[in-house]
């Protein structure tokens, strides 16, 4: 492999679009005559919609069409799932009819020829509703925890159930146990770029200027939703400010934005609002979980009990990776897992960077501190005697696995020597100062995708792949992959995304973008010069390459990037307060494509890591399910100045498994690990084992 | 969202401004940095209304020293308020209270009048008015008139400002001789109003508390004081501040929380004006 630009720091090759505002996310785009639609949400949790007063409304200046289950038309809503859809349950049906499943549903949508005259008039909408009491909270009596269809039977992807050994017997023989609760908030994706929409249909054939993670899946949900064949819808998202996950599905709104524009027969642009986000567009859900660990007393793990519990709403079985880490982390004869879902009177959640492993993890990697401190043992050596030589899940060798190099890497960078191990040990004048680890891991995701390149006659090339760039940088490691692979200079390869009509590519999620498109950008540029180096004449000429994991290395290996996370906390201790003094993240993830974009990639997932366990949490009101705090000001998230020194670095791992790049991915475990790193440091600065996310100065003091 | 805006004008100089205020007949608000009052028209929380833009009033600029007090113009910005070396030497408990609020981003626009005006119960420059015992200079189609801190925050973001009146100026006696000043508070998050503040005024005549976040209204926690000037421990004065303040509980703390800072903060400011 020709590797001049892989492996190079390059700066970003749209960074002078970005920082200059040439960059063009969805609601940049304006169409000649295009109108603004603004959508008004449910004001209870549950119930039906009684009456629409619009009289009020229809009467102000500049209003064209206030649209509500009472006027709008049918949709066909054919069924259709695509990879990032719940398997079971039926996703919402917007303007449809007047049941209300949760607060925040879109319940009519004001169309205007002015955004400011949108929103006068869907605050002059009166609406009436019976209202009943929603359950909206999973640890209450009110609500029944259900097995989700999808996740049953062993070859479930999220199964339900799994043992091996007797993990109950073994835990309750163990000489040493911990057994405990753990608790994680829900979140909101919260990215900077809230979500928009400007649709412009001509006959029957839509376009979509949409901000989405997911293109080809975008069209294909909006075809079936309105009845039309795929071929007729065009999405167009040629940047995205951020995703995190919520725009991996398309939302309610999108439909919102193309039925509009089909009724008042303009272009329409529709963009939420930041406390639109937070009804509408999915939310890590809370977690409830027990991990009961059983050992030897020289720290043989002898039993592993993962059970939790995710939210989900009532009209779909929302599943993610709670308890998948568990049965392949550390070597264990007797492992048992459950994995259950509670329904709620809530939208549907969805994936949230390192979804379910970020939970998950915290969970089991608080359980192992716990026993480390029961033990006597230090944490990094607890692992290091329970580090598998296979995956004992499922009895096949790791493609990698470079946990432990990552553990020793991080403790000689981060100072671990240092550490005294007794709880309220350590003191920096007023601060109790604790260290503490975790690991962290995430699977290596590589799905069919397709690239095209093209070359011309000045010796450039093109290359498109309907993927999208929500900030790890997929223009730039695109271009480096593509340069490397034709042998051209940078500057002489373009790299296209974020159309529907390009070659179709997986989610813009799972950490598997470098690996999935990376591999068929590869394979499409050896098509090209294959076929440029047959035909010397003719200019352009163009190839298709695609690219998807063989089934037999599949069957043969089990694939994961793993890491080591450590975090240096400081508490203040007479008011509780806590601050992240420095975090340290060391990941073994195969080749490192661009280690500039890997480090800001890490930095940033870490910072989600550090909300996680300190500040974020969407708090619904139990009357209600109206959310209390869906803004910024009180929806809690770091900021520049609750950041200290980050450092990401990387192992050294060849990997000729996973990938024909070699990459097993970022995005996700940048974030998994950071949230139990920074608890078991509070325990080690406290004494105190706080298992409930986010810690707050309270916790702290009334521990 | 965007903020609904009846209109907008600019006031050229100070009675201009009070006129067109008398004018609107409490239709209209002034608009100073705009940090508080753009953000509540994007959330609808304010109705619509025009502006009176006061930007552009020379006379509501400047800090001076006359006499035995600061003057500091209603227009005077956040970040001047912590670069100024007048502020520094003569009320250090504004040049200590300056960089904590909000962001630099904020403290460039936002101004003490409209922080005074607004009267966020968790802002810093309120309890500093009232610590420093400050006086208002109000303005009105009437005339001028001052209030003292202590009369001016009337309950949560209410002040005694009538509807065509507007704050001018701000004049805070200047720390006598062996005096000492601290401003202190605790937040989540960097930059947030605080869940707690304190203004300690320390005087050879007797000391001044004033808190922030810790009820409607900055609160000036009399008997802890009284305690402090008969000679009572750090502690003991900590201990009556749950007489002195009124703390709620709120999605960000609950009061017990928010008192048990006030306590510490209180012990802190302490041994900060008597180290
Ligand atoms: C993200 C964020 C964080 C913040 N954090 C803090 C913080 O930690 N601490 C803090 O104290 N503040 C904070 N603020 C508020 C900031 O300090 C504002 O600048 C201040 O509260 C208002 O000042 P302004 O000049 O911007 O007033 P404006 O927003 O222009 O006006 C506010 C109100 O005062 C009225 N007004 C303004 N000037 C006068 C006048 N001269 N006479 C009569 N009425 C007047 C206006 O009509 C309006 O009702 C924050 C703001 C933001 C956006």
């Amino acid at each position: 492999m020709n590797t001049q630009f892989v492996g190079q720091p390059i700066r970003r090759v749209d960074g002078r679009l970005k920082v200059t505002g040439g960059a063009r996310y969805a609601a940049d785009f304006n169409l000649d005559e295009h109108v603004y639609a603004v959508i008004v949400n449910a004001t209870v949790g549950l119930g039906r919609i009684v009456s629409i007063d619009q009289a009020a409304a229809t009467r102000l200046p500049g209003v064209i069409a206030v649209i509500s289950h009472l006027n709008a038309p049918r949709l066909a809503y054919h069924p259709h799932k695509g990879a990032i859809d719940p398997a079971t349950g039926e996703r919402l049906h917007v303007l449809q009819g007047d049941q209300v499943r949760f607060y925040g549903q879109p319940v009519a949508v004001v169309v205007a020829d002015t955004l400011d005259q949108a929103e006068r008039a869907a605050a002059a909408l009166s609406i009436t509703y019976a209202a009943k009491r929603p359950a909206v909270d999973p640890s209450a009596s009110d609500t029944t925890e259900i097995m989700a269809e999808a996740s049953k039977g062993p070859k479930a992807y999220y199964p339900a159930d799994t043992a091996r050994g007797d993990a109950d017997a073994a835990l309750a023989t163990a000489p040493v146990r911990i057994d405990a609760f753990y608790d994680t908030a829900r979140e909101n994706h919260n990215p900077m770029e809230p979500h928009a929409t400007v649709a412009r249909w001509d006959g029957d054939r839509v376009t979509l200027w949409s901000k989405t993670q997911f293109v080809v899946n975008e069209q294909a949900e909006i075809a079936a939703i309105f009845g039309i064949p795929t071929e007729n819808v065009q999405v167009i998202s040629p940047f995205v400010g951020g995703g995190f996950g919520t725009t991996l599905r398309t939302w309610s709104h999108v439909t919102i934005a193309a039925l509009a524009a089909r009724q008042v027969g303009r272009p329409v642009k529709l963009a939420l609002t930041r406390k639109q986000m937070f009804f509408t567009t999915g939310h890590r859900p809370r977690s409830l979980q027990r991990v009961a660990l059983g050992a030897t007393p020289d720290g043989k793990l002898t039993s592993i009990v993962h059970e939790g519990r995710g939210e989900t709403s009532r009209y779909e079985e929302f599943i993610e990776a709670l308890t998948a880490g568990t049965g392949f982390m550390y070597s264990c004869p007797n492992v048992r897992t459950q994995y259950r879902i509670v329904p709620l009177d809530t939208g549907t959640p969805n994936h949230m960077r390192g979804p379910g492993e970020a939970q998950g993890m915290f969970a089991l990697e608080c359980a192992m501190d716990e026993l480390s401190y029961e033990l006597g043992i230090d944490p990094i050596e607890l692992r290091r005697r329970n580090e598998p030589e296979i995956d004992e899940s499922t009895g096949k060798p790791f493609s990698s696995r470079s946990l432990m190099p990552c553990y020793d890497r991080g403790a000689e960078l981060f100072g671990w020597a240092q550490r005294n191990p007794a709880p309220r040990s350590m003191r920096d004048d007023r601060e109790y100062v604790g260290m503490g680890c975790a690991s962290a891991t995430y699977p290596v995701l590589f799905s069919p995708t397709r690239a095209r390149a093209r070359l011309l006659a000045d010796g450039t090339a093109e290359i498109e792949v309907a993927a999208s760039d929500m900030g790890p940088g997929t223009y730039t490691s695109m271009t480096q992959v593509a340069a490397d692979a034709l042998g051209l200079p940078l500057d002489n390869v373009r790299f296209s995304l974020g159309r529907s009509d390009f070659p179709p590519a997986p989610p813009h999620g799972g950490s598997q973008t470098m690996a999935s498109v990376g591999s068929a950008i590869r394979a499409a540029c050896a098509a090209v010069l294959e076929a440029a180096a047959r035909n010397r004449e003719v200019r352009p000429i163009e190839a298709e390459g695609s690219a998807q994991r063989d089934p037999e290395v599949a069957a043969r290996f089990s694939m994961h990037s793993f890491g080591a996370v450590f975090a240096e906390v400081g508490i203040d201790s007479d008011v509780g307060t806590i601050r992240v003094r420095r975090a340290l993240g060391v990941y073994g993830a195969g080749r490192i494509v661009n280690p500039r974009l890997a480090l800001s990639q890490c930095t940033g997932g870490m910072v989600g890591g550090i909300g996680m366990a300190l500040m974020e949490r969407t708090m619904l009101d139990a009357r209600d399910g109206r959310l209390v705090n869906a803004h910024m000001a009180d929806y809690l998230m770091p900021v520049n100045l609750d950041i200290d020194r980050l450092e990401a670095h990387f192992v050294d791992e060849e990997d000729p498994h996973v990938n024909p790049l070699g990459v097993k991915g970022l995005g996700e475990i940048a974030l998994v690990g950071m949230a139990p790193a920074i608890a078991n440091a509070i325990f080690h600065a406290t004494g105190t084992r706080l298992r409930n996310l986010p810690i707050s100065i309270e916790n702290v003091l009334t521990a | 969202m965007k903020a609904a805006a009846a209109g907008y004008i600019r006031a050229n100089d100070l009675p201009h401004a009070i006129s067109l205020l008398e004018q609107s007949r409490g239709e209209a608000r002034i608009l100073a940095g705009g940090q508080s009052l753009i953000a509540s028209l994007n959330l609808r929380l304010a109705g619509e209304t025009a502006l009176i833009d006061i930007n552009g009033v020379a006379e509501l600029s400047g800090i001076e020293l006359v006499g035995e007090q600061l003057r500091i113009g209603a227009l005077t910005r956040h970040r001047e308020l912590a670069s100024s070396d007048l502020v520094a030497r003569h009320v250090p408990a504004i040049a200590q209270a300056a960089p904590l609020i909000a962001h630099a981003a904020i403290r460039n626009r936002g101004t003490i009048g409209g922080s005074l005006a607004y009267a966020d119960p968790a802002a810093e420059l309120p309890a500093c008015m009232l610590a420093l015992d400050a006086q208002i200079v109000v303005r009105g189609p009437a005339g001028e008139r001052r209030v003292r801190a202590g009369d001016f925050f009337v309950d949560l973001f209410t002040t005694d400002l009538a509807e065509d009146e507007m704050i001018v100026a701000v004049e805070v006696p200047v720390a006598v001789a062996g005096e000492r000043q601290a401003t202190m508070e605790l937040a989540r998050r960097s930059g947030d109003y605080a869940l707690a503040g304190i203004v300690l005024v320390d005087r050879p005549s007797g000391v001044r508390a004033a808190f922030f976040g810790v009820g409607p209204t900055p609160i000036l926690a009399t008997g802890a004081m009284a305690a402090i000037d008969r000679g009572a421990s750090p502690d003991e004065a900590a201990a009556l501040l749950e007489g002195d303040l009124q703390p709620l509980d709120d999605v960000h703390a609950p009061a017990a929380v928010r008192l048990h800072l006030a306590r510490v903060l209180l012990r802190r400011a302490l041994a900060a004006t008597r180290s």
